[in-house]
């Protein structure tokens, strides 16, 4: 079943050749995101110049009932913009312009293809920032993270993508350029551009986004502390939540993500160590101090073997780096492996960690744990070797450790989504009944289902398939993203 | 409502099993009420045959302190779930005055209510984490979860967030605690509004991170800070010293008067309105606002106005680019509750058709949208 040749000169004509590209080896590059194993070739690819473009791009889509995926920057985790077979990829890599800085107003207006970072540096002269931090912020962009709901290491404290948007122009999946939320957090009706926020781009791709800036902190003090057990270093976190601290991050690593990670950039982590964490505090300097000492107290009583206090912003800088490194420095001591983001109640880090080890052992596999302590997000890193034929048991043991997380209270994904990677687990955490209002949300926003179909909910097409092995993005390989 | 009450079915039920039951076998329109502190805010209710009354579906259902997250049934009033919580130390950042009422916490979600500390806790669209809600067709939805972070699957709590009553009734709803502050400090500064919005910039544009910043038609500021007793008062110094000489730390309780000119002006017409924080004092400036009070960091402020300026009201916010809904009036009033519609009407719409084809959960909120 090929594009229907009319369907095909339509939405070509709609944005003109020098917009389209169908050349099939080049639309090969557009076949997979950052989930490498899912890799389906796009028909046409479109790029547009403006969000009028997009509006017109995705009318033609709609009017001849072909099916249309929205592309940033590719860096997901999830499969969210894998192509759909004979569809169409919407690229948003032109709209990359900062339109808008308002200091005044603590916000800036942005289109969907500028990265994370762009934005913080377009305003940082304002002494502002933005603050969601995904671990890919150096590429991946905010029409992305708001498709995604992108969270971060710091978002503990400041929250997620959808805490710090405030609106968004969207082209609907008829091509109608709509805002959702406003110029304040009054709402004007149900809160669209909450529900809207984290669809993995099933509801209509955004255009133009207006953002929350913060102020940044007065002072932000960072410490890296060994621990004897994994369970001492989760009861510091407890302790530290116990305490009231609101920390900015806590980040915990085990033993094998602390080698992987030393080896690969030398951060000063001590080789050999069953647990690290990494904790942050940031504010106003009275109440920062005080409880940064507060925090190292508890660390001394929980038998901490060694504290680092960063002493300058190259210390913390190099503390930061060896917990980003840890994700691609895996590959370092494994040739394959699989990333999981479940979430646990924190409380239940222990636990989970526990039984983990217990699947990795019975599996007879390893698994590094690298992971936001203060909010239950792990990234446990199944480490496996295809070539010794262990691709099938590495991919059981990464589910069953996801669905190890909705036993235990949590979900299935933290921050890196559903997508088509974990589409088939849904009816793990959610009911049939669940879903199926899930689906008059969608059909309310796509009757047609033409808008990244596929993804988030469950089809018996899609789980009926299996995934592929994992295989490194090409940015991930040339070390400009992480897997996290 | 009242006048019709011999005439309504009245549903209370007490579990979720009875509040399904209870919904598929009412025939008609349904109102869902809560404590009733907002019975009459944004559109006039239709008539309805029945009233889903959420207080029997009261109390907690699990709260674990180590990991500063609640599932509460939706009809809990808010003021006796932070009685409950505040044994641990913790609380739901949360303080519209209308939680001193009674307000559920199911109702105040539908009512997208929000007080001052919104600046940095954000509204309850922030806060809420997942929830399970009936849909008119007697379909139970759970969405979300019980941890803070969690991507999986649609955030059906967002639609639910500000829809008074009209998509569904929300039965549970899991959600974000923070720990209460040790110390609580507040600045006040007697000024109008033009020096106040001055300093407000100011204080905005600093690194003291105040946890509100509210300028009161009687003509003070007030600026929060949530701290700790070690460090408040040197917190609460540096803000009195940038505030300038007019600033002096409230030695009562300030926060009681933000409250009643939130609630309103006996016989006036209640407006919330939301608008850019820059443009927010001239707006103010061009109401007949016989009360307000305004978030000068969020934009967000609550007037009283003559019923007769409503409609004009909405025009001028609106104007400015930002919105407006009606909240308590007289009850002869007739005015529109809502300025013109979003632009994303259309949609609005079709999530009602998708929720309650029939149009019976809370006819008449959306008016004069006609949104079914």
């Amino acid at each position: 079943m090929a594009l229907d040749p009319v369907a095909r000169a339509a939405i070509v004509a709609a944005l003109g050749p020098d917009d389209v590209v169908d050349d099939p080896v080049q639309t090969r590059a557009y076949e997979c995101d950052g989930l490498t194993g899912y890799r389906v070739r796009p028909e046409i690819v479109l790029i547009p110049r403006d969000a009028e473009a997009v509006a017109r791009a995705v009318k033609a889509c709609h009017r001849n009932g072909v099916p249309f995926v929205a592309r940033g920057a590719g860096t997901g985790l999830s499969g969210g913009a894998l192509p759909v077979a004979d569809g169409v990829v919407i690229s948003l890599a032109r709209l990359k312009r900062v339109l808008e800085v308002d200091p005044e107003n603590r916000r800036a207006v942005v289109e969907p293809g500028v990265t994370n970072l762009e934005i913080t540096a377009a305003v940082a002269a304002h002494g502002l920032y933005y603050a969601p931090d995904p671990s890919s912020q150096q590429v991946c962009t905010i029409g992305g993270n708001v498709a995604e709901n992108s969270g971060g290491a710091h978002c503990l404290k400041y929250g997620f993508t959808t805490n710090h948007v405030l609106s968004m122009e969207v082209v609907l999946p008829d091509g109608e350029l709509v805002t959702l939320g406003g110029d304040s957090p009054e709402q004007q009706g149900p809160d669209l551009r909450g529900v809207f926020l984290g669809s993995e781009g099933t509801l209509g791709i955004t255009t133009k986004i207006t953002v929350r800036l913060l102020r940044t902190p007065e002072t932000v003090r960072t410490l890296l502390a060994d621990f004897p057990s994994v369970a001492e270093a989760g009861e510091v976190v407890s302790d530290i939540v116990a305490a009231g601290i609101v920390p900015a991050a806590v980040e915990m690593m085990d033993t094998l993500a602390i080698e992987a990670a030393e080896e690969a950039v030398h951060a000063g982590y001590t080789v050999g160590v069953p647990a690290a964490l990494v904790v942050e505090l940031d504010g106003p300097i009275e109440q920062c101090d005080a409880e940064f000492t507060q925090v190292k107290e508890i660390c001394d009583a929980h038998g901490c073997t060694r504290l680092h206090i960063a002493g300058s912003p190259e210390e913390r800088a190099a503390i930061w780096r060896g917990r980003k490194a840890a994700f691609a420095a895996v590959g370092r001591i494994s040739p394959d492996y699989f990333v999981q983001d479940g979430v646990v109640p924190r409380t239940r880090l222990a636990e989970v960690l526990g039984r983990i080890a217990d699947m990795g052992d019975e599996a007879g596999l390893r698994v590094a744990n690298v992971f936001h302590a203060g909010d239950g997000n792990l990234h446990p890193l199944v480490l496996y070797s295809a070539a010794a034929g262990e691709t099938e048991r590495a991919e059981e043991l990464s589910g069953a450790i996801a669905e190890l997380c909705v036993e235990l209270g949590g979900s299935l994904s933290g921050e890196h989504g559903i997508g088509t990677d974990k589409a088939c687990s849904m009816p793990k955490m959610y009911g049939e009944e669940d879903l199926a209002v899930m689906q008059r949300v969608r059909d309310a926003f796509d009757p047609e289902g033409i808008c990244n179909p596929g993804k988030v909910l469950p089809t018996p097409r899609l789980c009926g398939e299996r995934p592929g092995k994992y295989r490194p993005h090409p940015l991930e390989e040339s070390g400009v993203i992480e897997r996290l | 409502m009242s006048d019709r009450e011999g005439t309504l079915t009245a549903l209370k039920p007490a579990s979720l099993k009875e509040a399904r039951e209870a919904v598929l076998d009412t025939a008609g329109r349904i109102s869902v009420a809560g404590a009733g502190t907002a019975a009459d805010w944004a559109g006039r209710l239709g008539p309805v045959d029945a009233v889903f009354d959420t207080t029997g579906l009261s109390g907690v259902i699990t709260h674990n302190p180590g990991d500063m997250t609640v599932s509460v049934h939706a009809g809990t009033p808010l003021r006796a779930l932070q009685e409950e919580l505040a044994k641990h130390g913790q609380h739901l950042s949360f303080d519209a005055a209308r939680v001193a009422d009674g307000a559920t916490v199911g109702g105040l979600v539908a009512t997208a209510d929000a007080g001052p500390s919104a600046l940095v806790h954000g509204t309850l669209r922030d806060l809420v984490i997942g929830a399970t809600t009936l849909l008119a067709d007697g379909a139970v939805v759970r969405s979300g979860g019980h941890v803070i972070k969690n991507v999986a699957g649609f955030d059906l709590a967002k639609l639910l967030h500000g829809s008074y009553g009209t998509l569904g009734a929300l039965v549970e709803v899991v959600l974000r605690l923070h720990p209460v502050p040790k110390a609580v400090g507040t600045v006040v500064v007697e000024c109008d509004l033009a020096e106040a919005a001055r300093l407000g910039r100011e204080v905005l544009a600093s690194q003291l991170e105040p946890t509100a910043v509210e300028w009161l038609s009687s003509g003070r500021l007030l600026v929060r800070i949530d701290s700790t007793d070690e460090a408040l008062p040197a917190r609460l110094e540096r803000l009195t010293r940038l505030l300038g000489d007019g600033a002096a730390v409230a030695e009562a309780d300030v926060w009681g008067e933000h409250a009643a000119l939130t609630r309103g002006t006996e016989g006036a017409a209640v407006l919330r309105i939301g608008v850019k924080p820059s443009v927010l004092p001239g707006v103010l400036e061009g109401l007949p606002a016989a009360a307000a009070t305004a978030g000068l960091g969020t934009g967000v402020a609550t007037v009283s106005v003559p019923g007769t300026a409503v409609a004009e009201a909405h025009a001028a916010v609106h104007a400015a680019g930002g919105t407006s809904v009606l909240r308590s009036r007289p009850a002869d009033l007739d005015a529109p509750a809502w300025g013109p519609p979003p632009s994303a009407l259309a949609v609005l719409k079709a999530v009602k058709q998708r929720f309650d084809p029939d149009g019976r959960f809370g006819p008449g909120r959306y008016d004069p949208w006609e949104i079914s």
